[in-house]
């Protein structure tokens, strides 16, 4: 009936919405970011995200190798045994 | 802004190899901790380190190329014979472990049996899953082939299908390899059969894997993009790295799956 017609059309809209979505193209405008002339290196070029994502890194490998210097020469000396 | 007088590429300072190289040693001195003390974390925060250096270098690779223009021919020349040239280590990589198959399956121990399989090992019927899995991969070789001329005819929506249905068929060949792998009536511990076998076979598992990833990373570039159709080394890489993966098997189903069963 009309309610069955009701549900359809709005299917309809929802499913045509879905299709319209496309990506837009971004090259142009990362390409003027990135050729911007800022001294910034490539890996913090990108922004404050670049920086957050280098600055977490750099704290895992300077923990990463205090971890395993302390672990080698822990297992370098006779283990107690139970 | 200097600019230069010649046309390769010289790269920004980076801080990557360096966190690369520190995720090696966490990775490696992480294993003998985890065998010796069963302690996962070191192991662990050197994948975790390994991770963050793969995202964030290619990811710079990707701006310099795409956003910066640094990927000149001879730029590009370089990055194919870098990517030929590991692809060749791959091979001897692989090399090794047919050896070891071979040199175990054409001489069989009297330990063994005297015959190849040996006593006791139920092989998988090469004309069922097996047979399937190289179907699988076979096709998509077919498709990552169309998916390039696709790219290369500026056909967009084709291209990203033919990518999509190239990647779907690696995850139906990787998911019916874990089947496989968990229904199997043998194990990696069943003597020289089951040590070549999975060993062999998992590695190149875990090549789809790998495979199947750049794939991916390349299908998200090109939805976003970034390849030209004269333009696309990154997919070209992806779409040789995939075509060995499949030979690989072939000879694996080959040597392992028919003449070894």
């Amino acid at each position: 009936g009309r309610r069955h017609t009701a549900v359809q059309q709005m299917a309809r809209r929802s499913i045509c919405s879905s299709a319209r979505r496309q990506v837009e193209n971004k090259v142009p405008q990362k390409q003027k970011m990135f050729q911007e002339d800022n001294g910034m290196p490539i890996h913090l070029k990108g922004g404050s995200s670049d920086a957050l994502l280098y600055r977490a890194t750099m704290v895992l490998t300077v923990l990463g190798v205090g971890f395993t210097l302390y672990e080698l020469v822990k297992a370098s000396f006779p283990q107690k045994k139970d | 802004m200097a600019h230069q007088a010649h046309a390769y590429h010289m790269v920004d300072p980076s801080p990557w190899p360096l966190t690369g190289a520190v995720a090696a040693l966490l990775m490696t001195s992480g294993l003998a901790i985890w065998m010796h003390f069963h302690n996962m974390t070191l192991m662990s925060l050197g994948l975790i380190l390994l991770l963050l250096t793969m995202y964030q270098w290619w990811r710079d690779i990707i701006r310099e190329g795409t956003f910066q223009g640094h990927h000149t021919p001879p730029v590009q020349k370089g990055l194919r014979y870098g990517m030929i040239l590991f692809i060749t280590s791959e091979v001897f990589f692989f090399l090794g472990f047919f050896w070891a198959f071979y040199h175990s399956s054409l001489a069989p121990t009297p330990e063994l049996g005297g015959c190849w399989p040996p006593i006791g090992i139920t092989t998988l019927n090469p004309f069922e899953v097996p047979l399937l899995n190289t179907a699988v991969l076979l096709a998509s070789g077919v498709t990552v082939t169309w998916a390039h001329h696709s790219i290369m005819e500026g056909q967009r929506k084709q291209a990203i299908q033919s990518l999509t249905l190239t990647i779907l068929l690696g995850f139906y060949f990787t998911a019916l390899q874990a089947m496989e792998y968990y229904e199997a009536p043998f194990t990696i511990a069943d003597g020289v059969y089951g040590s070549t076998f999975f060993v062999a076979t998992g590695f190149h598992g875990l090549h789809v894997i790998i495979g199947s990833t750049f794939l991916a990373v390349c299908l998200l570039r090109q939805a976003q993009y970034h390849f030209t159709s004269d333009h696309h080394f990154g997919f070209e890489a992806a779409a040789w790295y995939w075509h060995f993966v499949d030979v690989v098997w072939l000879f694996l189903y080959i040597s392992i799956y028919w003449w070894g069963s």
